[in-house]
């Protein structure tokens, strides 16, 4: 019989992929580039509201943005039509972006002269919420036509994210969903989320938005 | 697929300590997943044959052990399993708990030969 001998490792899995991230925090903050995780479900308006922000923020931030999808590249054309710096990421049917990714992203993106850069992660409310990118804040975005349950089904996203956009409030008319129980669950779970109902489709909502994210990066750019 | 990409860092990272730690065939490998981890042992077992092809852990076995999902009870402190009771404590009926075990995915040990 072979010898053999019991090493024990007792490792987190995610150690590696955390110790990453933490090294791309350090150097995005060297680099004064504040990086944004947005995630959410696939169609909550992501690349709609990147676009809004974009908007209401030329001007004021240099802006890159990370496209992830697992295939396609109508993101990253729509954003590159508005003249923004923008790649896109293709996660080979992974479902979520690990921070190596995003750092191959960031390199090809290259962020020099950069004061923002919005990763679009993709789309799905459960892994990208686990995995840490190294982002220096992170957002979500719930859709009205989503349902205003999905805090109670996805518990971990709500718990994590920074700021919790509410999307497509212009057609609130045609669903059940009730913001205000939305907001009573969100906070239950995460009193430090800060919580913005807006429509990426006619911008109701958009500058408030701006604001926090704006004042988000020049607190993070002092400190 | 999550648990794929999840399992091929594991790889990884095993691979690592067995070279810092000069073992050279690695026998089994042992992870432990907790009941309210998002992974699945059953996925997990079913890609690692995928995740070692190639690698120095092609034959390694693997082997899972389950942590419980325990949590304690806000209202009334009972502790209590967090799958079987469905999240409601069995004392008081509350669905108020606080998560003490059971959203590990830990790379316990491996067994070198």
């Amino acid at each position: 019989m072979d010898a053999f001998k019991v090493l024990e490792i007792k490792k987190n899995v995610y150690d590696g992929n955390d110790r990453r991230a933490e090294s791309l925090r350090g150097s995005l903050r060297r680099d004064g580039v504040f990086m944004l995780n947005l995630m959410s479900s696939p169609g909550s308006g992501k690349t709609t509201t990147v676009m809004r922000t974009i908007e209401a923020l030329r001007g004021e931030l240099r802006l890159g943005v990370l496209e992830a999808d697992i295939d396609s590249d109508v993101d990253a054309r729509t954003v590159a039509g508005s003249g923004t710096r923008v790649i896109q990421l293709h996660s080979g049917g992974m479902c979520h972006l690990t921070a190596d990714m995003a750092r191959q992203g960031l390199d090809g993106l290259g962020t020099d002269g950069l004061d923002l850069v919005i990763l679009e992660n993709i789309g799905n409310l459960i892994c990208t919420a686990e995995v840490d990118v190294g982002a220096s804040r992170s957002a979500m975005i719930l859709s009205v036509p989503e349902g205003d349950d999905k805090p109670l089904k996805y518990p971990m996203m709500f718990e994590r994210v920074d700021a919790l956009l509410i999307n497509k409030i212009d057609a609130l008319s045609l669903f059940d969903f009730d913001i205000e129980a939305v907001k009573e669950r969100v906070t239950a779970m995460n009193p430090k989320a800060r919580i913005f109902p807006i429509s990426a489709k006619t911008g109701e909502g958009v500058a408030e938005w701006a604001d926090w994210l704006r004042s988000a990066v020049r607190d993070w750019k002092r400190a | 697929m999550h648990e794929l990409s999840v399992v091929i860092e594991v790889v990884k990272t095993v691979e690592e300590f067995a070279r810092e730690n000069g073992v050279t065939r690695i026998g089994k490998l042992v992870l432990q997943i907790g009941e309210l981890s998002s992974m699945i042992p059953k996925y997990i077992e079913d890609c690692f044959p995928c995740a070692v092809d190639g690698t120095s852990m092609a034959d390694t076995k693997l082997e899972i052990e389950i942590l419980p999902g325990n949590g304690r009870c806000r209202p009334c402190g009972e502790v209590f399993n967090m799958v079987a009771n469905r999240g409601a404590c069995p004392a008081c009926g509350a669905k108020d708990a606080e998560i003490l075990s059971g959203r590990e995915f830990m790379i316990k040990e491996i067994v070198a030969c």
